[in-house]
């Protein structure tokens, strides 16, 4: 149930500007922390704004649409949907200087592969990737963890696709439209669009299902706004009912602005820009990250050495104990 | 006891009725208070022979003699590790040797002959048997248990039985007293020869009597291949524990959906919203799952939010 859900408590914003200002503020902390020894006035030649990363979110989830579209077995929605959601929550708070997305998009595919129990190996994974698959298993595996502790665990997603199942059976059980069926295309197109856009990070996944069955309605010159208003909020929903008609509103202008289209010479230029600011301590091309990982690694080694020469050392010393204890010494 | 002085303080019961004597491992009394003036810290030694003792190692002295005492206690500690039975030996001179060697040991070390060796002696021992002890230990314990048991219940069947006694001989006098009564009535009333009513009344007296010797017979507890059955049987099962929490309330679940209200499932077949479901097949129904809980589901996840409100944005 949604109103009880982490995504109702933890991961639903007011507006767009409060997304917006949190994510200024991951631009923020991540220049702080890497680029104090460049001056003011020209931090941004070398790193990337708020705004270029928010240029750079929005195409690398068109590339995780079009990648999870040609996944082989076909995925069902709810898996694109939540690693969606996934992909969304994680660059509220992190910067894509910080963590490459493309590396973050498959992470974020691969986990709610997991989550939406779609059923598929590692490799079986990989073999829908361009590249060095090696490398590629290394890296999803190497972020999940990562992933899901951006992620606080709150790992269950609600889409809005059950919703509008739920929304259909209404209609056609409460409603006289003719034949609802033909909704579902002009619905569907929505949702895709919709994902696109911030809205599931604002409204519930309900309204936004039925924004979606709304807009495919008013596309058919039909008028559901009898049902909305009498049927399913009725008397008691009254008082509720301009806030819906608001966030329905605010939904469809949301969708509609919607451009999957992008400016290649940007992208480019975008992509050189951070391929130069990104931290190279998470680039798995980077010297420092092959040093870092030989260093976990190294590190895990001491650890268990250390563990293990501490027990030894402990069994040596209950043995001198039981000898002091012996009234031989005292 | 009346004439004990503590060595230290010199007080005696008689000055101070209350005096509680203490005694520690090596055997020397010392009175409550002094144990306390001295052992502020937890440790300190004996003042009479300087060994290092614990504060908490202190306890009330039982016997008089301070010997006796310490050997009660060397006897404890010894017997903690020392703790094999007949059971375990082939044979009972091998037993018997053990159990002088024990003796052996426990006087040593209240005498204070040889302890170095003797002590060597038992820590050979600990580390010889240190499985075998630990399985006694635990054998120990199970035992006591059981025996504790077998006593509750003893206890249990004996006041059963008192019980049982008391009401029998109740009945006996009330049904001697029935069968007078109806003697003299018969004598009163009848017309027959009271010489013959009286043996017919003994007669039937006798035949009771016989009759309740063949009622009781005595209970078999055992098989003739000597295998236990019955009650005592089960002694070696260990009674399930049975926790008492205070009971379990039914509160029905609300369920908050911060929408419209939803149709209930009754509705959900009586206005034909199952009619434009998918019905369930025969596997999905094996399972339970049948088409009204989908329904029921979609439904939900379609009302549930819609009256979502955004919280008042904070800066």
């Amino acid at each position: 149930m949604f109103s009880t859900s982490t995504q109702c408590k933890h991961w639903m914003f007011n507006s767009e500007e409060e997304l917006n200002k949190l994510r200024e503020n991951a631009n923020m902390k991540h220049i702080q922390t890497y680029g104090r020894h460049i001056n003011e006035a020209s931090r941004y030649d070398f790193f990337l704004t708020a705004e270029e990363e928010k240029i750079m979110v929005k195409r690398y989830e068109i590339r995780l649409r079009d990648f999870c579209k040609r996944f082989q077995p076909p995925m069902t929605r709810c898996v694109i949907g939540t690693a969606f959601h996934y992909f969304k929550r994680f660059y509220i708070h992190n910067s894509v200087m910080n963590h490459h997305p493309k590396e973050i998009m498959v992470t974020c595919i691969y986990l709610a592969c997991k989550v939406e129990e779609f059923n598929v190996s590692i490799q079986q994974f990989v073999a829908n990737l361009k590249g060095d698959r090696e490398k590629a298993t290394d890296i999803i595996l190497n972020n999940e963890l990562l992933l899901m502790e951006q992620l606080n665990f709150h790992l269950s997603v609600h889409n809005p696709f059950r919703p509008v199942e739920g929304l259909l059976i209404d209609i056609k059980t409460r409603c006289t439209l003719n034949d609802p069926e033909r909704l579902r295309p002009g619905t569907e197109h929505f949702l895709e669009r919709a994902l696109l856009t911030d809205v599931v990070l604002l409204y519930s996944p309900s309204q936004v299902a039925l924004a979606a069955v709304l807009h495919a309605a008013s596309k058919l010159q039909e008028n559901l706004d009898s049902y909305v208003t009498d049927t399913l909020f009725g008397v008691e929903g009254r008082g509720k009912l301009d806030e819906l008609i608001e966030a329905v509103r605010a939904i469809r202008s949301m969708v509609k602005m919607v451009d999957a289209t992008a400016d290649r010479n940007q992208q480019k230029l975008l992509d050189k820009k951070l391929e130069k600011c990104r931290n190279p301590e998470n680039n798995p091309d980077s010297e420092i990250y092959k040093k870092r990982m030989q260093a976990l690694l190294d590190e895990d080694d001491d650890l268990y050495q250390t563990i293990s020469s501490r027990a030894d050392s402990m069994n040596n010393s209950t043995l001198n104990m039981s000898v002091c204890a012996s009234p031989e010494v005292a | 006891m009346e004439d004990f002085t503590c060595p230290r303080c010199k007080t005696s019961k008689f000055q101070n009725p209350s005096l509680k004597m203490m005694v520690n491992v090596c055997g020397h009394g010392l009175c409550e208070s002094c144990v306390d003036l001295l052992f502020l810290k937890g440790s300190g030694s004996c003042p009479e022979c300087r060994i290092p003792l614990r504060r908490n190692n202190f306890r009330i002295q039982l016997f008089e003699d301070a010997a006796v005492e310490k050997e009660v206690d060397i006897r404890k500690r010894v017997l903690r590790d020392y703790n094999k039975k007949e059971e375990d030996f082939n044979s009972l001179a091998e037993y018997n040797d053990y159990l002088e060697e024990v003796e052996t040991i426990i006087y040593n070390l209240t005498n204070n002959i040889d302890i170095v060796n003797t002590n060597k002696r038992i820590e050979q021992y600990k580390r010889d048997n240190r499985e075998q002890i630990m399985k006694s230990k635990g054998k120990l314990g199970r035992e006591e248990y059981e025996l504790e048991e077998l006593l509750e219940y003893e206890k249990q069947q004996q006041e059963l039985r008192k019980q049982e006694i008391f009401i029998e001989e109740s009945e006996i006098k009330k049904k001697k007293i029935r069968e007078k009564e109806a003697l003299i009535d018969e004598l009163m009333f009848s017309s027959e020869n009271a010489k013959n009513i009286v043996e017919t009344f003994a007669q039937q007296v006798k035949e009771a009597k016989e009759e309740e010797a063949k009622a009781a017979p005595v209970k078999k507890t055992h098989f003739s291949s000597g295998i236990q059955f019955g009650r005592n049987s089960q002694t070696s099962f260990l009674p399930v524990p049975i926790e008492d929490g205070p009971l379990f309330i039914f509160k029905p679940l609300s369920v908050q959906t911060d929408g419209p209200k939803l149709p209930t499932e009754d509705e959900i077949v009586d206005k034909g919203y199952t009619n434009h479901v998918r019905t369930e097949n025969e596997q999905e129904r094996a399972g339970g799952f049948k088409s009204n809980i989908a329904c029921m589901r979609a439904l939900q996840d379609a009302f549930s939010g819609l009256y979502h409100v955004k919280k008042a944005f904070v800066h």
